[in-house]
Formats: C-alpha cells, structure tokens, sequence
C-alpha cells in the first residue's frame, strides 16, 4: 500500500484551541472577580447560621471595620471632614455618623423625599468586622447606623462548614 | 496582468492559520490563571436586630392581647485576652435579679439557649434574647453567640454593651 508524499495527517487543534480560550477566560474572569467595596485587610469570623447573600441588593454602603476598631470605606465613598480634606479611613464613630447621614441624606434625595425623614433608607450597611475587634469598637459604629437611620443592617461572616 | 488572474496549472491555496503557537500561547495562560487561582472565601450575611433607642417610654397605647416576647437576657464578661470570662443568663421580668452563671464557653451558652428556646416554642410567644456583652469581647466571639442564638431559634438578638450608660 502506497501514501501520497505530498499529503500530510495534521491532527484537528481547533477545537481544542477553542475549549483552551474558554477555559483561559473562565480562569480570567475568576481572577479578576475582585469585590471592589471590601477590604482584603477584614478577616471576618465564622458563622454556620450566616446566610447565602441576596443577589438584589442594589443599594448597598460597607463599611469595613478592621483589627483597631477603624472604618475603612469602599473604593467608591469618601468622608470629608469639617475643613473640606476626604479621607477613606474613619477613625471614630462620629465621623461614621457624620458620614451615615450624609448617605441618608442623598437616599431620600434620591427617592424625592429629601425632606422627610420617615421614608425608610433603601440601602442596607454591610459591617464587614474582623474577627479581632473588641466590641467596644463596633458597638459605637452599630449605634451610628442607627442614629443616621438605617434601620437594615447586616453582619458579614464567613460560611463555618464545622457543624458542632 | 490583472492581479486576479492565476497562472495557468497553479492551484488554488488556501491560507494556513497557524494554530500551534496560539495553541501554546493559550496554554501558558491557562497555566498562569490556573496557578494564581484563588477563589474568595464563600461570605454570609447575619441580619442584626439594632439596639433600641434608649428615651422615654412609649406613646403607643397598650395592647390589650398579651403578646409580649419572652425577654431574656444573657450577660457575658469578657476578659482582658478578649475571651468570655463569665456568663450570666437573667430573665427580663424574672424574680431573680442577679441572674444564673453558667460555664463560661460558647457550647455552654448553645446548650443554654437551646433550652431557653425550648421553653419560647412551649409559651407559644415569640423569643426575645439581649446579650448583655463586655467591651473587650472580640467579634468573633461575638458573632459566635448570636450564631449559637440564630441557630437555636431566636430571630430578635440584639447584642448592648454591658454598660446601660454606652447603649
């Protein structure tokens, strides 16, 4: 039995290339899935009784209290203090209230009842505690969620597969 | 000559895309994504019941059903490493004012407010659990008892300071 010279037997590498470029972009939008309003620096306790997220929450202000008992804000929020400076990091509950009630502020505005303070807050505060802060420091910023008006507040814990 | 004309005898060629180095190409990055993977832990969210203002008396006329919870109060010293010292279980409209001790560990207080659950579900009313907590408790002992008291049953946990002055 005799072969052509000039034919050549080349495997098939497109559809393998193709699941290769897939695989590369799950891998890729895996990595590059940062969750842009938390702190890497939060290392939060562990819950079994946590619950899964809601996915509908739109409207949402994190509020990352690390080791010391300091407020870290999301990327996207800003403090400005009495003289105009903005910082990202508050270091008391004062500034947290200060800040808490500016953002009511501009949820009832946004809603069209800047004026009525009984119009409940649509955004819920996301407290992402480490698991090392004393209660002495997240008791005061609790009580500042309340002082501002938001009434929807959520502890965040890491899922504890441990059942005792 | 135009530029669409073939030379008599050649054959039409097809244009070879070379696959093999996009093929390697992907592969590197499939390495390198594959060997910097690391997926966030899995987060869970725990509704907090605020702690109540603290003014004066309510303006709202009394219910005339008695369908006040049953309160109870469980108050934890904390000691100065941030562990539980103490734990003291007190009934809000109780004939004891001082309260029981307990042993201070978290299964203590699971075993405990699983029977404090137990007697809630046997009234029939609904639960109501202040804890009563030391300033220098950590978070993560924190979040370990209301976890115990979600689980348990009660939904109204409300964590204060041990001191009435800073609530």
């Amino acid at each position: 039995m005799s072969h052509g010279g000039s034919d050549k037997c080349e495997p098939n590498l497109v559809p393998l290339l193709d699941l290769v470029l897939q695989l590369v972009m799950f891998f890729m939008l895996c990595a590059n899935f940062v969750l842009e309003q938390t702190s890497v620096a939060i290392v939060l306790p562990k819950a079994i009784a946590a619950k899964a997220l809601t996915q509908g929450e739109t409207y949402t202000i994190f509020l990352n209290v690390n080791a010391e008992g300091k407020v870290i804000l999301s990327p996207g929020d800003q403090y400005k203090d009495s003289e105009g400076r903005t910082t990202e990091t508050l270091d008391n509950a004062a500034q947290v209230e200060t800040f808490l009630k500016r953002r009511a502020r501009e949820d009832r505005a946004a809603v069209g009842a800047a004026a009525n303070a009984d119009v409940p807050l649509r955004s819920v505060v996301i407290l992402r505690v480490h698991k090392d802060c004393r209660f002495e420091k997240t008791y005061p910023i609790m009580k500042a969620c309340r002082l501002a008006g938001y009434t929807r507040v959520q502890l965040r814990a890491l899922f504890d597969g441990n059942h005792d | 000559m135009s530029r669409r004309e073939h030379k008599p005898g050649t054959d039409f060629v097809e244009p070879d895309l070379p696959i093999t180095p996009m093929l390697d190409m992907s592969f590197q990055l499939l390495a390198f994504f594959i060997l910097t993977f690391n997926p966030a832990p899995t987060e869970g969210q725990i509704a907090l019941a605020l702690p109540q203002d603290t003014g004066g008396p309510s303006t709202a006329a009394p219910s005339i059903v008695e369908d006040k919870p049953l309160h109870y109060i469980i108050r934890v010293s904390a000691a100065d490493n941030g562990t539980i010292e103490k734990l003291t279980v007190l009934e809000a409209d109780g004939v004891n004012p001082t309260g029981r001790d307990i042993p201070a560990s978290v299964t203590a207080f699971r075993d405990e407010v699983k029977a404090l659950a137990a007697l809630v579900t046997q009234s029939k009313k609904t639960g109501k659990l202040t804890l009563e907590i030391g300033e220098k408790l950590l978070q993560e002992y924190v979040v370990q008892l209301v976890d115990q008291g979600l689980r348990a049953g009660f939904t109204d946990i409300s964590p204060v300071p041990l001191d009435k002055k800073k609530r």
